[in-house]
């Protein structure tokens, strides 16, 4: 019997490092594990206890790159509980600060962990090293244009720390964000550029069904507010999340995988699963960089599609920013009292990755009495591999280099929001 | 003109020791020229975005060497040339994306550095939820004093 085994540390650092295993036996895959550390569930249990007031500031430590998205599932959910009129203006600001952090989060992805990938480079470094300097640096002004802006709305932090339930601790002035308008204008142009580039990289063939889940929201492409559906046509509410999904543990794993709560199947939430399920929203320059960079059907379920889809998201982020700066009014005043009520606090925002779910139980003097965080890593872990079961078996037959490099693409596609996304993969093959 | 210098300070506060660069950049503050900029930058990710228009930048950080080779709460200093940070320096405790050593690697690829040079203390536990270890806590006022005499140094440098 031959037998040959895979190993691919995932994330080599910090705490709970991650792994793929892959056991290939008389040419067959008999196991395959996918290891994955999730800070997440640390905090859930780090926030019993707290403050409804101290969750704003807790929550966005979970990810150094999308603290957004943590506030704003937070914030929101605990402001409907709560029933807190914010001022006029704050959803909008909101709503832009979400941009940013797509826009960051997109650009950084494209261009320093895939773009590389795809190219044939170790890294972004090589990659500019080799004759891509200018598509890097293009890269890295379209990202900073996001860091920026979450700066001046935020405050140069760690994490922003102007969102709080109620609204904002100080609202951005008029000239601080007209300011941007010129860089806007550009970036909508370089966008555009930037679908071009990633037009023509080599990708994997690899169509495949699968279902795919995003929020919806029928009058702009969801960010904070929006329904649940997916692409087999389910239809849910954060209300329901916990009902309509469910999260399992599995024996090799410190990470909850999700599924379907009645059919035990996988989904996969992110870019491409908002582009299918939200297409009829994409503004005017999103719809032709998404078409450029090679999106031209609905649906497409072709998960290296994902690429494209962000690449239109940005464009997308980058003109919902320059439309909301133009008509923005700083809310005034900042933010209102709150006083909170006990109750179950649930909402569920698009982060880049995908649709991240929160849920917290307070009681009466707005104490956390249980919190739950379902990010979108998690919920695509059993995706993951469910794709690398489908994928492998095909390309079993080249090297163990290679066969590296594709599970790293396909891990890496749906951009995990741990380090797992970068070239750090080792390679530890049993072949029998 | 004195040389323009800032001080980035690195990592998660919420998880142990990576807390440390954040806590000692914001130690040194009080100690600093009001001129210096001190920015609490959270990933070394962002770092890339904080190495122009300043001549010089100290970034403070926890570190972790494979296998235990360095005791928990050593203190240590690396100086940046043309390419970045020392090797040695990569995977520090980011865990996003890119480490400090290859976000100043790439923004050294991209156009000229600033002098940079970093402090970092060798981590001992970076558990979510839990605040500094013993051996790094007894580190931490060295590190800021570190800080403040490499901005001393960086200021007296010709720009």
């Amino acid at each position: 019997m031959t037998h040959r085994s895979v190993e691919v540390p995932v994330v080599a650092r910090v705490e709970g490092e991650g792994a793929l295993h892959v056991r290939i036996d008389d040419g067959e895959i008999t196991r395959l594990e996918l290891e994955i550390y999730e800070p997440p569930r640390f905090f859930e249990s780090f926030l019993r206890g707290r403050h409804f007031s101290e969750v704003s500031d807790i929550v966005p430590r979970i990810c150094g790159i999308c603290p957004v998205a943590y506030q704003m599932s937070a914030i929101h959910g605990l402001e409907r509980l709560f029933a807190v009129e914010v001022p006029a203006g704050t959803y909008e600001l909101r709503r832009l600060l979400y941009c940013a952090e797509w826009i960051e989060s997109h650009m950084l992805h494209v261009h320093l962990l895939a773009a590389p990938d795809f190219l044939g480079f170790e890294s972004a470094i090589e990659m500019a090293q080799n004759g891509f300097k200018p598509q890097v640096e293009r890269g890295l002004r379209l990202k900073r244009i996001g860091n920026d802006l979450m700066a001046a709305i935020g405050g140069r932090e760690i994490h922003p720390v102007s969102p709080m339930v109620g609204g904002f601790s100080r609202a951005a002035t008029k000239r601080e964000l007209r300011a941007f308008e010129g860089r806007l204008e550009d970036a909508l142009a370089e966008i555009l550029d930037v679908a071009d580039f990633v037009a023509p990289l080599e990708m994997p063939a690899f169509p495949r069904d699968a279902e795919l889940v995003s929020m919806v929201n029928h009058i702009d492409y969801p960010m904070n507010a929006g329904d649940m559906a997916s692409t087999r046509g389910r239809a849910w509410t954060a209300e329901t999340y916990e009902q309509v999904t469910e999260e399992i543990h599995v024996a090799h794993s410190n990470a909850l995988h999700s599924v379907f709560a009645d059919t035990q199947a996988p989904y996969f939430v992110g870019p491409l699963a908002r582009y299918n399920l939200n297409e009829a929203t994409l503004t005017p320059v999103a719809r032709e960089a998404a078409a450029r960079a090679g999106l031209t059907t609905v649906p497409n379920l072709d998960p290296f599609a994902s690429m494209a889809a962000r690449v239109a998201e940005t464009a997308l982020a980058f003109e919902e920013a320059l439309r909301l700066i133009r008509a923005y009014e700083p809310p005034d005043p900042p933010h209102v009292e709150v006083t909170p009520r006990a109750g179950r606090a649930t909402w569920t925002t698009e982060a880049p990755r995908g649709t991240l779910y929160h849920r917290y139980d307070v009681d009466d003097e707005g104490t956390i009495t249980e919190a739950k965080i379902v990010p979108p890593t998690s919920q695509n872990l059993r995706h993951m591999e469910h794709d690398l079961r489908e994928f492998l078996p095909g390309v079993l037959d080249r090297s163990d280099e290679d066969l590296t490099l594709v599970a790293e693409q396909i891990v890496r596609n749906y951009d995990p929001c741990i380090s797992c996304a970068t070239h750090f993969l080792r390679l530890d093959i049993e072949r029998g | 003109m004195s040389a323009r210098v800032r001080v980035i300070g690195c990592g998660n506060p919420e998880a142990g020791d990576d807390a440390v660069g954040l806590l000692a950049v914001g130690l040194a503050r009080r100690r600093l020229p009001p001129e210096v900029e001190v920015v609490r930058a959270g990933a070394s990710l962002r770092v890339l975005d904080l190495l122009d228009d300043v001549d010089a930048v100290v970034i403070a950080d926890a570190v972790r060497t494979p296998a235990g080779a360095r005791e928990p709460g050593t203190i240590v200093r690396a100086i940046g040339d043309g390419d970045g940070l020392p090797a040695e320096l990569r995977n520090s405790l980011s865990s996003h994306g890119l480490g400090l050593a290859e976000a100043v690697g790439l923004a050294a690829v991209m156009g000229p550095l600033p002098r940079v040079t970093f402090v970092g203390v060798e981590a001992a536990d970076l558990t979510a939820g839990h605040g500094l270890s013993p051996a790094v806590a007894t580190a931490l006022p060295a590190l800021v004093d570190a800080i403040v005499l490499e901005v001393a140094a960086m200021a007296e440098a010709p720009a």
